[in-house]
């Protein structure tokens, strides 16, 4: 987006007159201010001499809260209320935004648009690996040469990525785990380095690709320092609209310190966390704990899964 | 008025379109644990206490903001539901001061009111391994001369979403 802010608003113009939109919100995190500079220049460059009919077209930026990047919890807001997530249904497209139905897309998502339009679905379609097609923005971080945002087939194995991508692990490292998906996506330990990345491959050993923001441990890191850390995120970044994650992220976190974990309770707020919570943040935060309990029961004193 | 059939605990049910399913279930003489929902205010399924087993769904439903449609099946009872249930009371209880605030004509056993009966009834209580983590009571501030604020008293009506905030006298 820095590096090309008219492509951004193009991909939003097309996206809009596709969905015969009249308003857009564009909503940006606090935290941005380069990028809100460049876009605020963008959309006076593109007012002064408009290609095409514009719609109302509005910047908007929030406090920099995790939870606001929730689809419902935004609208809530862009519309000047505190960021808590909305009940569905109804689903934003039928009652979003004050109210209307809404289309709701990521940058990294509209930046696409232009593309594959201009160089057709083929071309897109042509990349991938095991089966899988087109391309994913990785964003690598962690114990890799070189780590960053990779542009890289979807479907590529995390040991091909940080092979042929990051410059292989860095110095004195060997892999231990990685983190497929950000703070919700969970962790997976190195013999499962070989599983295709993309939406549905990961499911089934209890993880998702989610913003595909893949971190990678080494051998002197632990995965419950990982899952730790991550689950203190989500306690400090839990809206506290509901009980199962405001409590469960805050209890767990806690419970998670100890040198043996108590398995069973952990276990518990992770179920009514991931049946009961009102929106992805609690129904994620599990994901964590069942992941160390289910791969790496040697760190936290448990049993091994049969 | 359109009406709608659905199967509520295995038990076919005609309701009216729209109507929460808690509110159909309470009709038929099915409870289901509650406690921000209260009649006269709006539905707001935050508490979770009233979370039920849709078939198909990947979650529980609040039954509280949720109305039900043809064919729909739905459990009150399932184990996963009741589980969710009980665990809601469990987290909530395991916060707030043992000694909380007397709701129920100073029954000491029913510390917390409507949470404390809820828990009762379900044969809820809180674990060691959650007691121990109980948060600690914040202490009053009686500091300004017309106000005090004392949290110890609305943690236990966390479940009211309620803050007590008790007018001093000035005279």
């Amino acid at each position: 987006m820095e590096a090309d802010p008219h492509r951004f608003l193009e991909d939003v113009l097309i996206a809009a007159s596709v969905v015969g939109c009249e308003a857009v919100y564009i909503y940006l995190r606090d935290e941005y201010h380069e990028a809100r500079m460049l876009l605020t220049q963008a959309l006076a460059d593109l007012r002064a001499n408009p290609q095409c009919a514009l719609p109302h077209i509005e910047l908007r930026w929030g406090a920099g809260a995790y939870i606001c990047g929730e689809e419902s919890a935004m609208i809530e807001s862009i519309e000047g209320k505190r960021g808590e997530p909305r009940l569905r249904p109804p689903y934003i497209a039928e009652v979003g935004l004050f109210g209307r139905p809404t289309l709701e897309h990521n940058f990294e998502t509209l930046f696409w648009v232009r593309e594959l339009i201009g160089q057709g679905a083929d071309s897109f379609a042509s990349h991938g690996r095991y089966g899988r097609q087109g391309l994913r923005r990785f964003s690598v971080s962690g114990r890799v040469k070189q780590p960053g945002v990779k542009l890289a087939p979807a479907g590529i194995t995390l040991r091909e990525l940080v092979d042929e991508y990051c410059g292989g692990m860095a110095e004195g490292q060997t892999l231990y785990a990685y983190l497929p998906g950000g703070a919700s996506g969970g962790i997976l330990p190195a013999r499962l380095a070989d599983v295709p990345l993309d939406f549905d491959t990961l499911p089934p050993h209890g993880c998702f690709i989610g913003s595909a923001a893949v971190m990678v441990l080494g051998q002197r890191d632990s995965a419950r320092d990982a899952a730790l850390n991550v689950m203190r995120f989500f306690a400090h970044e839990s809206c506290g609209q509901c009980t199962p994650c405001r409590v469960g992220t805050n209890k767990a976190a806690q419970l998670m310190t100890a040198e043996i974990w108590n398995a069973d309770t952990l276990q518990d707020l992770a179920q009514v966390m991931g049946d009961a919570s009102i929106c992805g943040l609690g129904l994620a935060a599990p994901n964590q704990i069942r992941c160390v309990l289910d791969y790496f029961p040697h760190e936290v004193g448990a049993e091994m899964k049969a | 008025m359109s009406t709608v059939q659905f199967t509520l605990n295995g038990q076919s049910v005609e309701a009216p379109v729209g109507k929460s399913i808690f509110n159909i279930a309470k009709e038929l003489g099915i409870a289901i644990p509650h406690l921000c929902h209260k009649e006269g205010l709006a539905p707001d399924g935050n508490c979770r206490a009233c979370v039920v087993e849709v078939a198909g769904e990947r979650t529980l439903a609040p039954s509280c903001c949720r109305s039900a449609t043809p064919g729909m099946q739905v459990r009150t009872d399932s184990e996963r539901a009741v589980k969710s249930q009980k665990m809601v009371l469990e987290m909530l209880l395991a916060d707030p001061p043992e000694q909380g605030h007397k709701w129920l004509d100073d029954r000491a056993e029913a510390p917390h009111g409507e949470l404390s009966q809820l828990a009762e009834h379900h044969g809820v209580q809180v674990r060691p391994a959650l007691a121990v983590l109980r948060r600690e009571a914040v202490p009053a501030d009686l500091s300004h001369p017309a106000m005090a604020v004392n949290l110890a008293l609305a943690s236990s009506a966390i479940a009211a979403n309620a803050l007590a905030v008790i007018c001093r006298s000035t005279t």
